[in-house]
């Protein structure tokens, strides 16, 4: 059994809990009693974070779109693929025709290089994220 | 009767490490007191009730039952030889109320299997770990009367041993100990015992309460105050040691791949009793608030309860994490009021 | 955002959670917040049953209704009139706070010219809200010592959302109501990582530390840090104006990474046209959401619990959150894909961990200059600002000043929402979450107990509308607006006062933004979610 310490994924409130886990289940959630904004408190969506995370329907490999359906595929094919069009897609159409949607669910890191790749490697302004909605 | 060292008390964890998953106090980097594996570096005596009750280590908040394989069916009842270091009395009772239940009329093989895998090692209560303590209300504390394989009073620089069961003695073979006097020793431990009850003060209103619910006296109005405020979290089941109901979901990856599991669940949450036309017998939070204590103050069960007040073992934990204070404490206080 | 950052600078919440023990009176306006985020709506409850003052401006009867001391049911979009008629009493009454509106802020003379124009019987004819209880309104909050003004999507979502934000900052202006534990401007985040997304620059205008793209000397130290020739100093698109562009044909690729606008975004008719007129589609995410069934390619990734990162909540506090279990299959945590991928575009990312990726936000963000890991690990977060690593953070913004040097005041009118109910589409639709249910319900509905509480789209309907279109609860109805309609069971609920229906966006059975107005607001380019025009029919 392990303890590791997380951030609800659910809504800003920010509040902190373990979760449990038996090598890669998860299986179970311990609010963080001395955390400042839950003090060992959840909600009805934090005490029950853990059971998405083993649906049988998260995706567990890239997928490309051959002859009009979504194929399983290799991460070294699809990132070239993704490489490939988004380069392009640049070239022909200059920077101005990308977009890149960014996350309020993913970390600070992730977030910080999206917009590094969106404007570093493709040259684009055009990152934004769903705040707004 | 035997005593540790304080000292040896890291070889005796080490010791006992090598041949059980042994679960105790820790102190994590931010600070928070919680039980986790033992390791030498995080562990610590200056603790406090966590969140969780142990119940979590024999009906983990979610735990896979069977797996199909194609096709293939096969049953999970997975048991580690645990060992839990340094739970409290109240936990204790907490456990052998929940394993009453487990095992009463049907056998529950995946907690079963985990509870007789597992090594109890109580640290008798001092004191009140907060002002949420009432064991001494409940009889269920501050010292373990039963269930433990071995029960730890400190007393000082060393730590009184009771030995409980002989898979408790079996513990001690391998570590170091001392030996003191037998009677000596009794009244060390009956010293320590009463100054401990003398430092929890009796909740006189839990009493009342209960003889105000068995008459049938209690205002029904005060369920409606608290089920106005209540958020639906479902965290006073979770973190009561004796709650153990539980919802069963499916997982089907692919046709003839899947898995079953099961969740805790809470009566405080509405779909626990909607039934499939949509009805409701317990409609309102009100109702279902009313349900919860009454169960537990009122319609326990008399083998369930293992010789302790009721079905609360007064550990506290539903007046330390309810985001909106309605604990058992705030309760029986409305009640009885 | 932009509404807090034109009055007072900064864009966020201006107090923490902490505050919210301390404080003698809460208005709440626009948030339902013990469903939306619960462990502060419990703290509102507990302050209450203390002795504090609550005064709820909200037109639904929400689960805070139980605890106010005066609840004002305004007419939906009507928030500015309400607001400014809160300040034309106190200001005639004499309540406002001379001092700190001499001291601290600009503009006031302006203010007062608009508010002015906004009596309490004027006031009355908008919103609906009598004169009594508006003066009882303005005078509790003027009186309290500390008050917290607390907001969410029912403030932001309009298309006059910015000047909704300024009204709120305006009025605790004028009362003094900021710059002290316990008080402030509070803008509730709807998810785990809103402010984080926003202070690391997932914005077209700004990097991280909101600091502006367009700014040469900005640029300048950009380029030096990333070591690139030349970055774009031109303001980026808005989700919205992607999804214009689209439909246009000027935008050709979208990289959409951890969102679902097919379920979330206002008109979903409109960007269904938007997401197939694209070259090409890139969807990165845990599930298979609508969006990514659209895409050409989809690349798995891992969840919370399978990487390690940091978050910032809704009180600017960034907390560390670990990796307790590697990922199912293939998935890769999102920042391995982006390395990789900028890697193979011709610009080389090779950070080994977060770890890494956060000292480089400490060198080119000053508001993240003192957090590190080592800081976080040993803790419970640090409240930006935290400019250096002896900071230790800030609870409370605008101390001794604004971050802007002095506030200003930014008066606004009313303006109505932009498709008002008519003879033919007859009620106000609003929409939001329900407690059980999170955003478009990629994980709450894959959780048991969750989907269970809530297993279906509801449509809240007020028992006088539901008697006279013969409306039974349960019952399936039609929901129509002029972009479309969806079907789904009537709740009938004093909660939605009439002429008024109310649901959800969670559900892909009845998705409620087939329609929502795309209307937006102009600014900050917030869709209309809380105010379209439909009519209701029972079905046979």
């Amino acid at each position: 059994m392990r303890r590791t310490r997380t951030v609800c994924p659910f809504c800003g409130c920010g509040c902190s809990f373990y979760l449990l886990s038996e090598g890669d289940r998860v299986t179970g959630i311990e609010p963080s009693p001395l955390n400042p904004v839950n003090k060992g408190m959840l909600c009805v969506k934090g005490w029950n974070a853990h059971e998405f995370i083993h649906s049988p329907e998260r995706l567990t490999t890239p997928l490309i779109r051959k002859h009009g359906s979504l194929v399983e595929s290799t991460w070294d094919e699809a990132l070239k693929v993704v490489a490939d069009r988004f380069l392009d897609i640049k070239k022909q159409f200059g920077s101005r025709a990308l977009a890149f949607l960014s996350s309020a669910k993913v970390t600070n890191e992730e977030n910080y290089l999206f917009m590094k790749m969106a404007r570093a490697a493709f040259g684009t302004n055009n990152v934004d994220h769903c705040a707004r909605l | 009767m035997k005593t540790l060292a304080k000292k040896d008390l890291i070889k005796a964890m080490n010791i006992w490490a090598q041949k059980h998953d042994v679960l105790s106090p820790t102190k994590t980097a931010p600070g928070d007191c919680i039980f986790d594996t033992f390791r030498e570096k995080t562990f610590t005596l200056d603790y406090k009730k966590p969140p969780l009750s142990p119940k979590a280590v024999f009906f983990p908040h979610s735990e896979v039952t069977f797996k199909v394989e194609k096709n293939e069916y096969r049953e999970i009842v997975s048991a580690k030889k645990m060992l839990i270091f340094g739970l409290r009395a109240c936990d204790m009772m907490g456990i052998l109320q929940a394993s009453s239940f487990m095992s009463r009329d049907r056998k529950d093989v995946y907690y079963n299997a985990k509870r007789n895998a597992a090594t109890t090692i109580v640290m008798a209560c001092p004191g009140p770990q907060n002002e949420t303590c009432f064991c001494t209300t409940t009889r269920s504390g501050p010292v373990a009367q039963k269930g433990f394989d071995l029960q730890f009073y400190d007393v000082g620089d060393a730590f009184l041993i009771e030995i409980g069961t002989s898979r408790g003695e079996e513990l001690l073979s391998a570590i170091p100990l001392a030996d003191v006097d037998e009677s000596q020793a009794r009244r060390q431990i009956e010293e320590f015992k009463q100054k401990a009850i003398r430092s929890i003060p009796e909740v006189k209103s839990f009493i009342k309460a209960m003889n105000k619910l068995k008459d049938g006296k209690a205002d029904e109005k005060i369920w409606d105050s608290f089920g106005q405020k209540c958020i639906t979290c479902g965290g006073c089941a979770f973190v009561c040691p004796t709650c153990t109901c539980f919802n069963v979901y499916d997982h089907q990856s692919s046709p003839g791949n899947g898995l079953r599991a099961r969740t805790w669940d809470a009566c405080l949450y509405g779909g626990f009793t909607r039934e499939a036309s949509g009805h409701n017998p317990r409609a309102s939070q009100a109702l279902r608030l009313k349900r919860r204590h009454e169960h537990k103050l009122l319609h326990f069960n008399e083998i369930d309860i293992q010789g302790s007040l009721c079905g609360c073992v007064g550990c506290g934990r539903c007046s330390d994490y309810c985001p909106v204070h309605i604990g058992t404490l705030e309760v029986v206080k409305a009640i009885a009021e | 955002m932009v509404g807090l950052a034109a009055t007072f600078g900064s864009g966020a919440m201006t107090n923490s959670i902490n505050d919210f023990d301390g404080a003698d009176l809460f208005l709440v306006i626009g948030s339902n917040t013990t469903s939306q985020h619960p462990l502060i709506g419990s703290r509102i409850i507990n302050a209450v049953k203390r002795g504090a003052k609550l005064l709820l401006i909200d037109p639904r009867e929400i689960q805070l209704a139980e605890f106010a001391d005066l609840h004002l049911r305004h007419d939906i979009g009507t928030d500015v009139a309400v607001l400014n008629g809160i300040m034309n009493v106190i200001i005639e009454e004499g309540l406002d706070d001379k001092e700190f509106v001499e001291t601290r802020t600009e503009g006031f003379d302006q203010l007062k010219d608009v508010v002015s124009k906004y009596p309490p019987r004027v006031v009355e004819k908008i919103s609906g809200i009598n004169s009594h209880d508006l003066k009882k309104a303005a005078l509790m909050y003027a009186k309290a010592d500390k008050a917290m003004l607390v907001y969410a999507m029912g403030i932001t979502q309009h298309t006059t959302g910015v000047d909704n934000v300024k009204t709120c900052a305006n009025l605790a202006m004028l009362t003094g109501h900021l710059g002290r534990p316990s008080t402030g401007v509070n803008p509730l985040r709807g998810q785990n990582n809103v402010q984080g997304a926003c202070d690391m620059g997932a914005l077209p205008n700004v990097y991280s530390g909101y600091q502006p793209v367009t700014d040469l000397a900005v640029k300048k130290k950009f380029e030096d840090a990333w070591g690139v020739a030349a970055l774009n100093d031109k303001v980026g698109l808005t989700i919205i104006d992607m999804m214009i562009a689209a439909q246009k044909g000027g935008l050709k690729a979208l990289y959409v990474m951890g969102e679902n606008p097919l379920m979330s975004d206002p008109d979903t008719s409109h960007i269904e046209h938007a997401l197939s007129n694209l070259d090409f589609l890139v969807v990165q995410d845990i599930f298979l959401s609508e969006t990514a069934a659209k895409a050409d390619v989809v690349l798995p990734a891992a969840s919370f619990a399978e990487k390690e990162g940091t978050y910032t909540n809704t009180e600017r506090r960034v907390q560390i959150s670990g990796k307790a279990i590697s990922s199912p299959g293939l998935a890769r945590p999102d920042w391995q894909i982006i390395c990789e991928l900028s890697t193979l575009a011709g610009y080389p990312m090779n950070y080994k961990s977060p770890v890494d990726i956060m000292k480089d936000i400490n060198a080119v963000t000053p508001s993240y200059a003192g957090i590190t890991y080592e800081r976080l690990e040993r803790g419970y977060g640090l409240q930006w600002p935290c400019i250096n690593e002896d900071h230790p953070g800030t609870p409370y913004l605008h101390k001794d000043k604004f971050s802007k040097g002095k506030g200003t005041f930014i008066p606004c009118e009313f303006k109505p929402v932009v498709e008002m109910p008519d003879e033919e589409y007859d009620f106000m639709l609003t929409t939001g979450r329900i407690y059980y249910q999170y955003h478009t319900g990629t994980m709450t509905r894959r959780t048991s107990i969750l989907d269970r509480e809530a297993p279906a789209a509801l449509v809240e309907i007020n028992p006088e509308d539901a008697k006279k279109l013969g409306i039974k609860n349960n019952e399936i109805v039609e929901l129509t607006s002029r972009r479309g309609s969806i079907k789904l069971k009537a709740e009938i609920t004093k909660r939605v006062p009439q002429n008024v229906v109310f649901s959800t966006f969670h559900f892909h059975e009845s998705p409620v933004n087939i329609l929502t107005s795309p209307a937006y607001d102009p600014i900050a380019k917030i869709p209309e979610y809380k105010g379209c025009a439909v009519k209701v029919r029972r079905c046979a």
